[in-house]
């Protein structure tokens, strides 16, 4: 894709081409740490999980599709998942039973050539969407896809009690999922 | 079909979509959505619409400028400490400036060098394969010599019923090959040569193995070294 450098980046990556695999990182690691950074809070394990993606890009990069989805969503999707798992399990104290710890198995963003063209509306759509939320439920999806927010959290931010605090955030994505798709 | 979540309310599953992509999930939950992902395609369309939906959030995350940590990351795909895989990683600078240096032909034995073992009995390679978190951990010792691999599982359960651990090799720059599986707590696998620098990972797939060749969730990986 010409209008996408990270994907031929990726294409390369796939093929084994480690000169790519470090343009690569230099052109996206700073979001990817950014990404890190934002949901762990921890520089240190920022630095952690950022090897950890990009050892999974590596080996995961050949399920790479761009006609599906633009690299950098690919990427991002990578490390949301990878530092959302770790926050989990930090926060929950729960260690995962066997399946230990899941690797970089999303699904592809966006469904379709088409989707991929309609980025940019989509873009638009939503925020426009988002508009349509009473504003602390906008802040709370935002919030736990920004920072990795748990129920947990959010109820302690917006100081509803953790028993309705699914069911409230759930009536929030309700009304998206309505408004994105009228 | 599994639906492991029947405790949520009506219109659940395009909901329980939203929440496994906006990251709310305890882990037990997010770990039963991931299992249904694998064997329910139309599920993971939603998962797909949403990550959709919701990727236009990604413009807010900010762009931190990262350490240098491509020699960890390489090092920990490639080999450990390892100056002739360094060399070799593609990293065309210092590649050149070695070639130019006349270092040429001597970079390329020593390159050559490390996946050869001295005359005599072949040494022994290495790797241990653990999710990240630790929970799972196998040790893998493989013998050039005879081509036997010996898989164990030092810590973590044994994978249930429904399910069995998988073996991967994956040669640099390739997509994995399955190897066997090593549910059992020890396993012995005559396996495909393997160099140093090779990465064996193990992955969680229904009982048989993987239906379709690929890994279906990979749980850990690892290097193998020269021990």
């Amino acid at each position: 894709m010409n209008d996408d450098p990270l994907a031929a980046y990726l294409n390369d990556v796939a093929g084994g081409d480690r000169a790519a695999f470090g343009a690569l990182y230099s052109a996206a690691s700073a979001k990817l740490f950014g990404v890190c950074l934002r949901i762990l809070n921890n520089r240190a394990e920022a630095e952690e999980a950022l090897q950890e993606v990009f050892t999974r890009v590596w080996i995961n990069a050949g399920r790479f599709d761009a006609d599906r989805a633009r690299a950098m969503t690919w990427l991002i999707a990578i490390a949301r998942n990878h530092c959302i798992d770790r926050v989990r399990a930090r926060r929950d104290d729960i260690l995962p039973d066997d399946t230990g710890d899941p690797f970089a198995r999303m699904p592809d963003p966006a469904p379709g050539a088409e989707a991929r063209a309609m980025a940019q509306s989509e873009a638009r759509r939503i925020s426009e969407c988002f508009d349509t939320l009473e504003p602390a439920r906008a802040e709370a999806v935002r919030g736990a896809y920004l920072e990795g927010l748990s129920y947990a959290d959010l109820a302690k931010r917006h100081a509803i009690p953790l028993n309705t605090v699914r069911t409230w955030l759930r009536r929030g994505l309700l009304r998206l999922k309505e408004c994105l798709e009228s | 079909m599994t639906t492991p979540q029947s405790h949520i309310p009506e219109g659940g599953d395009d909901l329980l979509a939203a929440e496994y992509v906006l990251g709310v999930l305890p882990l037990p939950e997010r770990l039963a959505v991931e299992a249904r992902l694998r064997d329910d395609p139309a599920f993971a369309e939603r998962v797909a619409a949403w990550s959709g939906h919701l990727s236009s959030l990604d413009a807010d995350f900010p762009e931190v400028p990262a350490p240098d940590l491509l020699p960890q990351i390489e090092a920990r795909l490639f080999g450990r400490a390892d100056p002739a895989g360094q060399r070799a990683s593609g990293r065309r600078g210092l590649g050149r400036r070695w070639f130019l240096a006349g270092g040429g032909a001597i970079a390329a034995a020593a390159a050559v060098g490390v996946f050869l073992t001295r005359p005599g009995k072949p040494q022994l390679l290495m790797a241990e394969i653990a999710a990240q978190d630790g929970a799972l951990i196998f040790q893998a010792r493989y013998d050039p010599g005879t081509g036997i691999a010996t898989i164990t599982r030092t810590r973590g359960q044994a994978p249930g019923d429904a399910h069995d651990y998988e073996l991967w090799i994956i040669h640099p720059g390739q997509v994995p090959s399955p190897a066997g599986l090593v549910s059992a707590p020890t396993r012995r696998l005559t396996l495909p040569k393997l160099a140093a620098g090779d990465t064996l990972a193990v992955s969680l797939e229904p009982a048989g193995g993987s239906p379709n060749g690929k890994p279906t969730q990979v749980l850990g990986a690892g290097v193998l070294s020269l021990a």
